[in-house]
């Protein structure tokens, strides 16, 4: 069942249109990312789904109903959907004050004490019920926005870039608490971020966002396996991004020249593409072999940088290729920088768009 | 300059000995001026917050005409009450002429203006974020509007002050609706004007003292407040 669907919304300021025809649907349970650089609109979209704002043109139904038919409709359905801003915030009371504040308008008095008690647990606030809230960290704020989100067991769980104004430890865990939240409960959530790495690691689903449009939605591995144009593998920092021009084509097996290399990939498409190449099917060594392989590329080694966990090696084959190997492999063909190296991958590693 | 200083000593006696008249006066002020604020106040938050919370055609002249009046004379509110409430006017028969609850009337009638005004600016300086985290929390519209007016409570109380303070310096309106009746009508400020007029100094100098105490008190309760915020 849907929880949320957005069909055809479209939301202007005056002239200026930040969303155009956005369609939608998030399943129950499931947790989404909406991704995009700043000024993509996600922040927009988030406070139409919590009604704070209508769009221009468009309907947004919440478990089938249309959420803006009435005022007191779009009032029902705001009670159930509990929201995150990006900016700390809190009202000028304790802290105890702040969390009831949801269960106080919809009258649900019954064990306030205990039920906040025990959030307060949950986010790592214990007995700071009487402390003013405004003298609370950033971190701790945001925390305390999102027991006051929770308080209510909300069905939706919207969170607006929660860990934009945090520091590093206060980030992660309010991380660790989304995750909680997804693992441990039946809320549905979606977040918005400019931190892709985020989004893969909080959310089943992303979704792209860019200039007010729907680039791409999917899982964060197929994004990331095989993104939909340009704009998207720009975003997610994708290595091996190159361009160039159909030349053959038989079968499905097309020959795409760059101003520099030569490259077999399967594709249906025609003249100009843009190609990635994934850094870790990319296999390398110090002689020409052959292989099964379609793809055979001679380059000089540019640059060896050691991440930690493994090794990136930059080969200059007129086009700078990013490889992946483990520190053995570097170590057993003893690599260095200025070395001549063959690199090897296959037709089907190559995406192109 | 020997008399002056012969009217303050014996002022302060007046104040030592706690004369009768002295406390009478001080009494009706307070009781007079604290209803009037009360009441205003009753009226002002409300209004001020409904001003603030909608959008609606002339909100802006309103405000303006509200602002204008912050200002007013208070003769001005004086003869217009008494026009009303004399016995000629359309509220003649309420007998409110020369009253206590004339008073009232209208210095609430004075303060109204500086109250609803200064409510609506202490609810625009709460952050509109603040209103869009009740909203998204699930608050009704009243509920919104109650817990902006909490947020902005010492602002509020600080306006309130405020209008104490203007109802409680104030001449025009006790002159002209009390009538300054000894021992009925007559406050702080009309009991000065007419004894000082008469030349008799001491009481004078007297209700002075008091006067001058209390709004001191008053800017000291002000700051704390201010300081809270």
């Amino acid at each position: 069942m849907n929880i949320v669907e957005l069909e055809e919304v479209y939301k202007n300021y005056g002239d200026l249109q930040v969303l155009k025809n956005i369609n939608l649907q998030f399943r129950r349970g499931t947790s989404t990312a909406l991704v995009g650089p700043t000024g993509s609109g996600k922040t927009v979209l988030l406070r139409l789904i919590d009604l704070l704002e209508k769009p221009s043109s468009g309907t947004i139904y919440f478990e089938g109903t249309n959420a803006n038919e009435s005022n007191d409709i779009r009032l029902n359905i705001r009670r159930q959907i509990g929201m995150v801003f990006q900016k700390p915030l809190a009202f000028k009371a304790s802290v105890y004050d702040n969390i009831a504040y949801g269960l106080k308008v919809r009258g649900k008095k019954e064990n306030m004490d205990k039920k906040i008690k025990e959030i307060l647990e949950l986010i790592g606030l214990p007995g700071y019920e009487n402390r003013n809230a405004l003298k609370l960290s950033g971190g701790e704020t945001q925390r305390l926005a999102l027991a006051r989100a929770m308080i209510t067991d909300p069905r939706l769980l919207l969170l607006d870039e929660p860990t934009a104004n945090l520091d590093p430890i206060s980030k992660k865990k309010m991380e660790k608490l989304i995750l909680r939240i997804n693992r441990e409960s039946e809320t549905t959530i979606i977040m918005t971020t400019h931190d892709l790495s985020q989004g893969q690691k909080l959310a089943d689903r992303m979704i792209i966002l860019y200039n007010g449009q729907i680039l791409q939605s999917g899982t964060p591995d197929r994004i990331f396996r095989k993104p939909k144009n340009r704009f998207v593998a720009d975003f997610i920092g994708i290595e091996n991004l190159m361009s160039g021009q159909i030349e053959d084509s038989s079968d499905g097996l097309v020959k795409i020249k760059t101003d520099f290399i030569t490259v077999f990939a399967l594709s249906g498409k025609k003249g100009k593409v843009h190609f990635t190449i994934r850094p870790d099917e990319i296999t390398v060594s110090r002689e020409k072999f052959q292989t099964s392989a379609r793809n055979t590329i001679q380059g000089k080694i540019y640059k060896i940088i050691d991440t930690g966990s493994f090794i990136k090696l930059l080969v200059d084959t007129g086009e700078l290729i990013t490889v992946f190997i483990t520190r053995e492999s570097l170590n057993e063909l003893s690599l260095s920088v200025g070395t001549n190296i063959w690199l090897y991958f296959k037709a089907s590693a190559v995406h192109v768009f | 300059m020997n008399e002056i200083i012969s009217a303050i000593l014996q002022a302060v006696e007046l104040i030592i000995e706690r004369d009768p008249e002295l406390i009478g006066i001080t009494r009706l002020s307070l009781y007079v001026s604290l209803t009037a604020t009360l009441i205003a106040s009753l009226i002002s938050i409300p209004i001020g917050g409904i001003i603030y919370f909608y959008e609606f055609r002339g909100k802006r002249t309103l405000i303006n005409l509200i602002q204008t009046l912050y200002s007013v004379p208070t003769v001005l509110v004086g003869l217009f009450l008494f026009l009303l409430i004399s016995q000629q006017g359309p509220f003649g028969f309420l007998n409110l002429l020369f009253t206590p609850t004339g008073m009232i009337i209208g210095q609430t009638l004075l303060i109204l203006p500086i109250l609803i005004g200064f409510t609506i600016t202490a609810l625009v300086g709460v952050s509109i974020q603040i209103r869009e985290l009740a909203i998204s929390l699930g608050a009704s519209t009243y509920q919104t509007i109650i817990t902006i007016i909490k947020e902005a409570r010492y602002a509020i109380m600080s306006a309130v002050i405020l209008g104490f303070g203007r109802a409680i310096s104030e001449v025009g309106v006790a002159i002209l609706i009390g009538g300054n009746i000894r021992g009925f009508t007559r406050n702080f400020t009309t009991a000065i004007s007419l004894e000082t007029s008469r030349g008799n100094l001491v009481l004078s100098i007297a209700l002075g003292f008091i006067l001058l105490s209390l709004a001191l008190l008053i800017n000291l309760v002000l700051n704390y407040l201010q300081g809270k915020d």
